[in-house]
This record gives structure tokens, sequence and C-alpha cells, in this order.
């Protein structure tokens, strides 16, 4: 995610000229090419022949060709698994927005100093593991907790609620894990923005209402759209939340990977479930990108 | 400056992640007998704590933490047998190691069942010569001839497994008896198991009268439609310490692990452990020897040397898993007794092995069992 946006050629462009007539040029981009074909196209290219092979018997792999890791996928109980991802990313993204976007917006507005305190606040969490920032939910949200006691001091429950395991804690934690990424890039997009644009649509008429949906949401929106691919994307992946929090009973796609992996055993059926899993995600930010006309996701980069 | 600073740091990256690959490349993968040694004199604490007075090693493979201090350097001193201890996470680990030594390196190896089924259909363990074993009688006889070793040619058992239901009677009224009870309505919201779905699925098998390991699919998709009422009951799925969650009362009865078991009773004595009318299923926990140990002569001396029934009751006591010793039982401390030893009166027709089954009912299992924990979700 870059913060910064003025357009600082990286040191590779600036010498590319220099460079390509002898062929040093290849030479310095060589290790980004086959880090790139190792760690990245190489376990792609894994993952899709594994997807059409054979379970053995007890575990590992036989080197036959199916369609039926595939053809499996298409009973309800899997395809609910997609559906229920789908759903929760959905819901996750909404409340990331509602949260996000007037955060990122405002936040633009401060003045220098505070801006960087603010940035500083967002990023101290991250100084910790996801994993134990999740423990810590679960100590709030557990039986007789801080937030039960809380809540049976103030009077309004008088014995403790069930919050843990609930869809409403999984909800809230992938909320939390995903905020700062839609803030970060609605905060780039508004950074940017001229206000006096905004003034000047005001001098011409337009309510405050008006002047924030016609100038400030349409040139935010390139922000607001890459955050939402930010959120989307992962919290169709983020499984361990689900586990955590919701008590393994949310079961979403990552689930039912990580089970078919560790416990069943079944690779080739992982496998082609992460197969579906990615070009699911990957028509939905081609669909994006379509939809919101916008080349340049500010902030993916 | 800053050029030199980025190619220092830049170095040292480089450096650190060699370092992180060269690591467990030094663990126990490398076949000469010279690395073997300077190991057990670098990683083992046991080795190094009392030099053994022959210059004998035992290369002892399991998980971590099976057996106390104490035993292990009492074996040290008694003997003269130094103990190079290496641990694996999982039965597969320990099985791909085998393999690639060609069932050398290690001189006795601690796993599950299943697993040990496969290395001795693999030929990588070796026939045991029980005359070296004088205590060889002292195994309690139910854990024995079972299906990945008929007739005790191969193993010895060190453990058992028994998933049992363990509730809080001051939260549960109703008095736990067998699996059907948990299925009682007045439990709404306030079971916590475990995610392991032979189990779980097995309890709805065990109702219906059916064995854990049928191969009938069928039969497995009934389990999982009675599962389904069960689902209203289900708060919590995990299986790393359950017991955490029924001893803050967050779940009120649980279908857990033997270890956790333990640990819950430990902590809170007036948890009660039931053994399910419906029968149980369970797991073993057995030695074997590898076909090329190194040093098998030390693996019989250790074996022999824990099954003795004094030795045997601490370490059960330790590992908190079901005593396989007949011996030691009678050795157990009273306070442990009842949830480290089966109950005199318990019926062995109903216990059965959870086996291996076929790739088809696998599937079928992991069907029901998604559908299932979908189900739980939506109360």
């Amino acid at each position: 995610m870059k913060l910064d946006d003025t357009p600082v050629p990286l040191p590779w462009q600036r010498r590319e000229k220099r460079f390509s007539h002898n062929g040093k040029f290849i030479l310095t981009v060589l290790p980004l090419y086959i880090f790139t074909l190792a760690f990245v196209a190489g376990p792609l290219v894994y993952m899709f022949i594994l997807s059409f092979l054979q379970r053995a018997e007890v575990w590992g792999v036989i080197g036959k060709f199916t369609l039926k890791n595939y053809t499996d996928i298409l009973d309800p109980v899997y395809l609910k698994t997609f559906w229920e991802s789908i759903k929760l990313a959905v819901l996750t993204t909404a409340l990331t927005i509602l949260i996000g976007y007037p955060f990122g917006y405002f936040m633009a507005k401060l003045s220098a100093k505070w801006k960087s305190r603010m940035m500083l606040f967002l990023m101290i969490p991250f100084w910790t593991s996801s994993l134990i920032r999740l423990y810590g939910w679960i100590i709030i949200f557990r039986a007789n907790g801080p937030l039960d006691k809380a809540l049976m001091f103030l009077h309004i429950t008088d014995a403790p609620l069930k919050l843990l395991y609930t869809y409403a804690a999984v909800v809230v934690g992938m909320v939390y894990a995903l905020v700062p990424f839609m803030i970060f890039s609605v905060y780039s997009s508004a950074e940017k923005l001229d206000w006096s644009l905004i003034e000047a649509a005001r001098d011409l008429g337009a309510n405050p209402m008006q002047a924030f949906l016609t100038v400030s949401l349409k040139l935010t929106l390139p922000g607001l759209l890459s955050g939402v691919v930010l959120t989307f994307i992962p919290s169709m992946g983020l499984f361990f939340i689900a586990d955590i929090l919701g008590g393994n009973k949310v079961v979403l796609v990552g689930n039912v990977i990580q089970e078919q992996l560790m416990k069943a055993h079944n690779w080739p059926f992982a496998a082609a479930l992460a197969v579906v899993l990615t070009i699911l995600t990957s028509v939905m930010i081609y669909l994006y990108r379509r939809l919101a006309k916008v080349k340049d996701l500010e902030g993916l980069v | 400056m800053k050029k030199y600073l980025s190619l220092v740091l830049a170095v040292a990256l480089a450096v650190s992640v060699l370092a992180g690959c060269s690591a467990p490349a030094a663990t126990p993968a490398t076949s000469s007998e010279a690395a073997t040694d300077s190991e057990a004199q670098s990683s083992s604490a046991e080795a190094s704590s009392a030099a053994p007075a022959s210059g004998k090693t035992l290369n002892l493979y399991t998980w971590e933490g099976m057996f106390p201090e104490d035993v292990l350097s009492s074996f040290t001193k008694d003997t003269g047998i130094a103990i190079n201890y290496s641990n694996f996470d999982a039965d597969e680990t320990m099985l791909a190691k085998l393999e690639s030594t060609k069932g050398g390196d290690y001189d006795l190896v601690i796993a599950d069942d299943y697993i040990i089924k496969t290395a001795i259909e693999e030929g990588l363990a070796q026939k045991l010569d029980k005359s070296k074993l004088e205590n060889f009688a002292n195994i309690n006889p139910i854990y024995q001839g079972q299906f990945y070793d008929s007739s005790n040619d191969y193993t010895v058992p060190y453990g058992a497994g028994v998933q049992t239901i363990v509730y809080d009677p001051k939260i549960v009224k109703k008095e736990i008896k067998g699996y059907a009870d948990l299925w009682d309505a007045s439990l709404k919201g306030s079971i916590g198991i475990i995610g392991n779905y032979r189990v779980i699925d097995g309890m709805a098998l065990k109702i219906l009268g059916k064995s854990y390991n049928t191969t009938n699919v069928d039969e497995i998709n009934t389990a999982g439609e009675k599962l389904k009422k069960l689902a209203p009951n289900i708060r919590l799925i995990k299986d790393d310490n359950l017991q955490d969650d029924l001893l803050s009362g967050e779940v009120g009865a649980a279908i857990m692990y033997t270890s956790q078991a333990t640990l819950a009773m430990m902590k809170n004595p007036e948890l009660k452990a039931v053994f399910p009318k419906e029968g149980i299923g369970f797991g073993i926990m057995a030695n074997f020897i590898p076909s090329k140990a190194p040093n098998a002569d030390a693996a019989y001396t250790f074996i022999d040397y824990i099954l003795q029934p004094e030795v045997s009751a601490k370490c059960y006591e330790y590992l908190g898993y079901y005593c396989t010793n007949k011996a030691a039982e009678a050795l157990i401390n009273a306070d442990y007794k009842s949830y480290l030893t089966l109950p005199a009166d318990f019926d062995m027709k109903k216990m059965e092995m959870i086996q291996p089954i076929t790739a088809e009912a696998e599937e079928a299992h992991s069907k029901v069992w998604t559908a299932f924990k979908a189900a739980a979700g939506q109360e």
C-alpha cells in the first residue's frame, strides 16, 4: 500500500534505458522473475495439477487423472460453504466501509501532526500477531469476561451472555482485522482531494450532501474500491477467525480446505476447492474493475 | 553511507534466511553414526546430565513430553544407557522419516496405532524377541491383539486414549449416562466437542448400534441425520485445550481427549467423567523397534524398564493417558486412578478401536461432519 502518492520513479525504472542495451537490465530483474516463478507460479501450478489427481486409500496421492474432486464440490454441503463465505465477506466489507470510509475521510482533514499520530495509532496493533490479538477478543467476549461484567455492572443484563462462539463474534473479529486496510486506502485517496472543489460546489448552490455525493465521493471512489478489494478478498479466506471466535461452527471454504488437508488427508479435494476459490475471487476482482471502470486500484500496488 | 547500510542489512537478511533453512536439516535426518553421536551430546539434556558408563545410546523417537524427566534420568543411571530423545509433531512426519532412513537411525519409536499398521506393512518395524522382555506379561490384555498388530509380534502399548464425556453437575442438571443423553433439549447451546469427526460421527453410529468402523455409506449418512439433531446443543468445536472452556463454564458438558479430561478433572474434581453406556472408541499409542535399529538391545532394555509396575505408574500419572499396564494399576495414586484406569465392571465388548476405513467411507464421514458443523452454526 502506498501512502505517499508522489510518483517517484523506482530505481530500476530510472535505469531501464541505460541498461536495456547491454543486457544488464535482464540481470537485475532476473531474481524477481525467479522469485515469482518459484514462489507464486510454482505453487499455483502444483495446486492446479494436484486438483485433478486421485487420493490414495490411506493417504497420499495417486497420479491418475480424475474430475471427481470438482464434481464433489457440487454437493450442496460444500456449495453452501461457498455461499457462507461470500455472505460473510459481503457483510464484513459493508461494515468496514461503514466504519472505515468516514474514518479515512475525516482523517485526511486533520492537521499534519495529527495525521501522523493517527497513522501511528493504526499501525501499532500490527506490531502484534493477528492471532494474539484475536485471543484478546476471546478474553473480552468469554463468559464472565470484561464485557459481561461491564454490562452486568450497568444493569443492562443480569446474567452472563453467550457472546463467544457466535456468528456476531466472527463478524466483529473480521471487521476488526480488516478495517485498517479500508481506512488506509480511503485516506490515501481523500488526502489527494482538492478541498477547494467542494467549496466550489457549495458556492454553486449544492447542499453539503450533494457536494459530497457529486464531488468527494466520486474523487475518493478509487480508494474506496481498492479498500473493498483489500477487505473482500482476504475475508473470503480468513478461516482462522471463524475457527477461533466462532467455535468452528461458521464453516467457510477456508475451513473446509484446512480440514481436508490436515484431518481428512484428502489433498486433491482441498486443491480443487482452492482452485475454485481462486477463480471465484479473480472473477470478482475483474468485475470490480469493469464496474468501477478504474484501471488503477489505488493502494493495491 | 546509506548504501552500505542497506547492503549490510541485505546480507544479514540473506544469512538469517539460510540459517532458518539449515536448522531443521541438522536434526536426525543424517544417517551417519558420527552425526547421531554428536547430536546426542549437543541436543539431549538427558545424555549430558548423566554420562553413560557403557557408551551406549538409545535413540528414542516420539512426541515431546512422553516421559517424566526423573524416569529418563534414572534409566540412564541404572542401565548406563544414554537417551537421545528426538521428537515429532505428527505421526505422518515420523513415518516419512522412517521411510527415508529405511527403518534405521532410531532404536525405539512410540506412535499412534494406525500409523504403526502402515509402518509394519512397509516392513519398517522388526519382530520383538519377547524373551528379552521380562515384564511383557504386565501388559493389560485388553489393549493387545488389536488391528494394527493382531498377534502382538511388533508392539508394546504405551497408553490409550479413550474419548469421554466430562460434565459439570453444577451447570448440567440432567445426569448423563451415555451419548444419547447429550441430545437432550435441556443442554441447548452448552456442549463442547473435539473436532475429530471419526469420534463425533461415531457417537451417532454407536447410538444407532453400529460400529465406529463401518464402511457402509448409508449407515454413515443415517448417523449424519441423527447428528444434525444434536446441532442446537453444540456451543463449541475445538481440538486444543477444550478443558479450559469446561473449567470456565463456557460449556457445561464436553466430549474430549483423555489428556484433556485428565487436566480438567485435576483442576476441578467436582466434574464428572462418564463411560458412555453405548460403548467407547479408543486409540492406542505403542512402542515398536524400527527394522534397522542401530541399537535394538537398548530399546529392549528401555521397554522392559518402563514396563516395571512402579515406573509405569509414575509414567501414566505424568502422561494422563489410560494405563495399559495391568500390574501398574494398583500403584496409581488414588486421586488419578478413576480416570487413568477402566472401571472394574467395564464391558470389554463395548470397546472398539477406531481404525482406518476406506477412502469412500472417510469422504462420507467428512461430508456428514461439514454439514453438521454448518447446522450448528445456524442455531
